[in-house]
């Protein structure tokens, strides 16, 4: 089954005018993020999106909770989920792709989080091969690769000349494609245009997590931390990063809750309102990122909190490279 | 000197200049370590990525050597000297390798006591410039590619150091295009002026890289991460956004050493610089303040005279 | 325990009851739920805890402090250390608490059955222990021997004082009070000495007893070396850990200790767990 970029973009088209929000890759200005479509040629395949894809289903900030005090009396109020659209989230790179995949396990452990949850089920994702990539990628060192089926219900391959080759992968992605038939062609012989694999070493992730197992204490942790500046830039890029914040605004009397994204890099995060603070210093901070992403989610969930999409290393103010950092740990 | 660089093959600035400033630097920094004049050399060392460079902190003769000067070096070494890199001065003496925006702002944590001038040794680069943000650092160096910042610079040579790496090449004659753009701003209606910064505001997630990467942004408690008061609400919002930027500009004004790191460092590419440039432009019509390769104790909004301009109290 | 709604992050609604203030700055509040489906059906275990609202300015955890054997009610404590502590603090009876919960691990309470039970605790730390005490008296007769050693720094610093005076009435229940040395007034009819010292020179049998201690950590450290030395093993000890917490839930990545989620695998823990976790709390 194929598809021409016309049709992808009609196939856009005609969703927005079913009313269904189409969020893909959208250049605003100097730089690429997923935003909402308005129209079927707005989409940008040609850049990887500055902020990954989470935000679709677990935005920078939203609110939970609104409450008044009125006459002594309190009233809560909460959101109305079924106001969540219908979403369908295009031209997303295996990288961002299977990083939902990944926290649905934490948001559903034991009380499932309806935010998230209820925009996962509203949501189809179309994935799309990566033909492009750079020296920062390393998605086949930890799994994936830029062909990697996860997570999406709906696959393109570019081909030769122009267009794509279409899989539906489950059930969602067949209605989907059910729904606009029309717009897909027959299979053809064109020839998949040539994969972008990252040229990294390749990374033993149950030998990193061995390490990991046994050098919580490691002159390691000082040596990167003592180039980490703290802020939050890598955890709020990376696809699989998911700590948050909940705070009131407002005042005493009407106001919202909210929950936001936040980064257990940050030098207050961990701090007790007594001022004790058990990640006090920024050594202590990094190796909870390491440990966090490479070894306390496989111990809790069985899977990896990366998916190689490179974002922290280009983002990194002090030039940390994560790949660098886990290579050192799987050569020992 | 003008020059006219369309051919991109063709690199904007020599790259032999780069090359002298490395081997100085290596030379020197070798040179005190085994002296024993410091204990740990901070520079700039070979990332994994083809270009790439990331700071360090070179406390062996080894590491030393592989301490180098490109157009990658773009990250200021005065943040790992303040407060907030605390684990490093506890080393011993040290030497940093800093370009000329670096050193106003060693300068800069120098007048602010936050340092003392003989605690460091000082190794001054002759700078013709670095890459800006969003750049491919594998690529040569060219005019898109140079910082904005750099075609401003009035402080590629640096003074008052104890050593100068490397000389100066002939500098390409480039257009100021920050000033163009501080020029395009003031040209605007406040209101279109405040749609534009709202605009750029919108896309903050509050990473704080700005923040973090910020030589001055030293307070042990930010007076945005309080919560009694809440100053600035934490939510990345548009109206937080915008407080959290104003307040940061405000308090850089006087301080700022125009490294523009703030604005290289934001991922949703923020053009912070031309804040700062625009506070350090009002300070320097106000009061005739400029930051400065040497500490000044008495800065316009850290002391008061009888006769400070006072026309903007309206 | 009914289905509050779909939101896990919306609290119930409770209205203030009761204020105790326990001592200068630690305040209980005591709570009744408004919904009375959720009054008469709000259950929880010894050890859990809840986060309490104080509308427009937050969330704060803290251990749920009444006894699960007490219906109609819940009870917490806490001392005011920030702005969130000091908003619960402003609130007065009749106005609204919200309560999110029970949330974390409990005491193994049937376990302790038929054993002798050591409470210790220090200052402010009596709350998580206070809830189980409660429960095993109005269970007198399933434990043993109970004996309670509860300090603080003064006289004044001890909260709950007056159960403590219950509490040594009764005669089924061996209660040592101390304060540190110079925290004695005029009137003080307990110990001084730390707490350790205090547990030390009462040489509690370890044979078939649960030790349970919750204090600050200076107290801890010198404690369980004491505990060891009665013969207690740290599967026989007990202890609560607190931590900074946001949701309570396990999502929001803040209060783990290695990979131990002090909301989801505590806050109960035996000391062998306590040992075995890297040391970042």
């Amino acid at each position: 089954m194929t598809l021409t970029l016309d049709n992808l973009h009609r196939l856009i088209d005609a969703l927005l005018a079913k009313k269904v929000r189409v969020v893909g890759p959208k250049r605003t200005g100097a730089i690429t993020v997923y935003a909402p479509l308005a129209k079927g040629t707005e989409l940008d395949l040609d850049q990887l999106p500055r902020r990954s894809a989470k935000e679709v289903f677990f935005p920078p900030c939203e609110t939970i909770l609104s409450f008044e005090k009125r006459d002594g009396k309190t009233t809560v109020s909460d959101p109305d989920l079924d106001l969540l659209p219908e979403t369908v989230l295009i031209g997303v790179r295996p990288c961002d792709a299977a990083a939902p995949g990944i926290l649905d396990a934490v948001f559903s452990w034991d009380y499932d989080d309806p935010f998230y949850l209820e925009r996962r089920k509203r949501t189809t994702i179309i994935g799309i091969a990566c033909t492009a990539s750079d020296d920062a990628c390393f998605c086949t060192a930890v799994g994936l690769a830029p062909d990697a089926r996860q997570g999406s219900d709906l696959f393109l391959v570019p081909l030769q000349g122009g267009g794509f080759a279409v899989e539906s992968l489950d059930a969602k992605g067949s209605a989907l494609k059910e729904r606009h038939a029309a717009l897909f062609s027959a299979g053809s012989n064109a020839q998949p245009l040539p994969l972008a694999v990252p040229a990294v070493d390749p990374l033993d992730l149950a030998k990193v997590k061995a390490w990991l197992d046994e050098n919580f204490e490691h002159p390691l942790w000082q040596e990167i931390a003592d180039r980490c500046a703290g802020c939050g830039a890598c955890a709020f890029l990376c696809p699989a990063c998911h700590c948050f914040d909940i705070v009131d605004e407002g005042g005493e009397g009407s106001g919202c809750r909210r929950k936001h994204w936040d980064a257990c890099g940050f030098g207050k995060f961990t701090m007790h309102a007594s001022a004790h603070n058990p990640r006090d210093v920024q050594a202590q901070r990094y190796r909870n990122r390491i440990m966090h992403k490479f070894k306390y989610y496989a111990d809790k969930f069985g899977q990896t909190l990366c998916t190689g999409c490179g974002r922290c290393i280009r983002w990194c103010p002090v030039g940390i490279d994560i790949k660098a950092v886990l290579d050192e740990i799987n050569g020992k | 000197m003008t020059s006219n660089h369309q051919n991109t093959e063709t690199p904007l600035i020599d790259p032999a200049c780069y090359a002298a400033a490395t081997a100085a630097i290596r030379t020197e920094a070798v040179r005190l370590l085994v002296a024993g004049e410091v204990a740990a050399v901070v520079g700039y060392r070979a990332g994994r990525r083809t270009g790439s460079v990331m700071p360090d902190v070179a406390t062996t003769v080894e590491a030393a050597g592989q301490l180098l000067f490109s157009p990658a070096c773009q990250n200021n070494l005065a943040l790992f000297l303040s407060k907030a890199k605390r684990e490093v001065l506890p080393h011993g003496r040290v030497a940093i390798v800093v370009k000329g925006c670096d050193l106003r702002a060693l300068a800069g944590l120098i007048g602010e006591s936050q340092l003392r001038r003989d605690e460091v040794h000082v190794i001054g680069v002759a700078c013709p410039g670095v890459f800006g943000a969003n750049a491919d650092l594998s690529k040569p160096l060219s005019a898109e590619g140079l910082a904005r910042k750099c075609r401003a610079c009035k402080v590629h040579l640096p003074e008052g150091v104890d050593l100068v790496a490397g000389t100066l090449p002939p500098l390409p004659d480039l257009p100021d295009l920050e000033a163009e753009e501080i020029a395009r701003l003031e040209a605007m209606t406040p209101q279109e002026r405040w749609a534009f910064w709202t605009e750029q505001f919108s896309r903050c997630i509050r990473c704080l890289a700005c923040r973090q990467i910020c030589p001055f942004c030293f307070c042990t408690q930010c007076l945005c991460d309080r919560n009694r008061p809440q100053a600035v609400d934490t939510s990345p919002r548009p109206a937080g956004n915008t407080a959290w930027h104003m307040v940061r500009a405000m308090h850089l004004a006087g301080r700022c050493s125009g490294c523009a790191e703030c604005e290289r460092v934001c991922p949703m590419d923020i053009p912070l610089n031309l804040l700062n440039r625009k506070m350090a432009q009002e300070l320097y019509e106000l009061y005739g303040f400029e930051a400065s390769m040497q500490p000044q104790e008495q800065t316009p909004l850290t002391s008061y005279r009888d006769n400070d301009d006072q026309s903007f109290i309206k | 325990m009914c289905d509050h709604n779909k939101n896990i992050y919306k609290p119930y609604l409770a209205t203030i009851d009761a204020i105790v203030d326990e001592t200068p700055d630690v305040r209980t509040l005591r709570l009744v739920f408004q919904d009375e489906v959720v009054r008469d059906s709000f259950a929880f275990r010894a050890g859990q805890f809840a986060e309490y609202s104080a509308f427009g300015f937050g969330e704060s955890t803290f251990c749920i402090a009444s006894a699960p054997t007490r219906n109609g009610y819940i009870e917490c404590c806490f001392r005011s250390v920030g702005r969130v502590t000091e908003a619960l603090r402003r609130l007065e009876v009749g106005e609204t608490v919200g309560v999110r919960g029970p949330y974390g691990n409990s005491f193994p309470v049937e376990q302790f059955f038929g054993k002798n039970l050591v409470f210790v605790a220090g200052g402010i730390a009596l709350p998580p222990l206070r809830t189980l005490i409660w429960q095993c008296l109005d269970w007198r007769d399933k434990f043993g021997d109970i004996t309670i050693v509860y300090g603080a720094r003064t006289e004044s610093d001890l909260v709950y004082k007056r159960e403590l005076a219950e509490w040594q009435e009764r005669g089924d229940v061996r209660l040592i009070k101390t304060v540190d040395p110079g925290g004695n007034g005029p009137t003080w009819d307990g110990q001084v000495g730390f707490v350790p010292t205090v547990l030390e020179h009462a040489a509690p049998s370890a044979a078939n007893t649960i030790a349970l201690v919750c204090g600050p950590p200076v107290m801890i450290k010198f404690t369980l070396p004491v505990l060891e030395k009665l013969g207690f093993t740290d599967e026989q000890i007990y202890t609560t850990l607190e931590n900074r917490m946001k949701c309570g839930l396990g999502k929001c990545g803040r209060c783990n200790v290695g990979n131990v989620y002090v909301c989801k695998d505590g806050p109960v823990f035996t000391a062998a767990q306590v040992k075995a976790m890297p040391q970042e709390f």
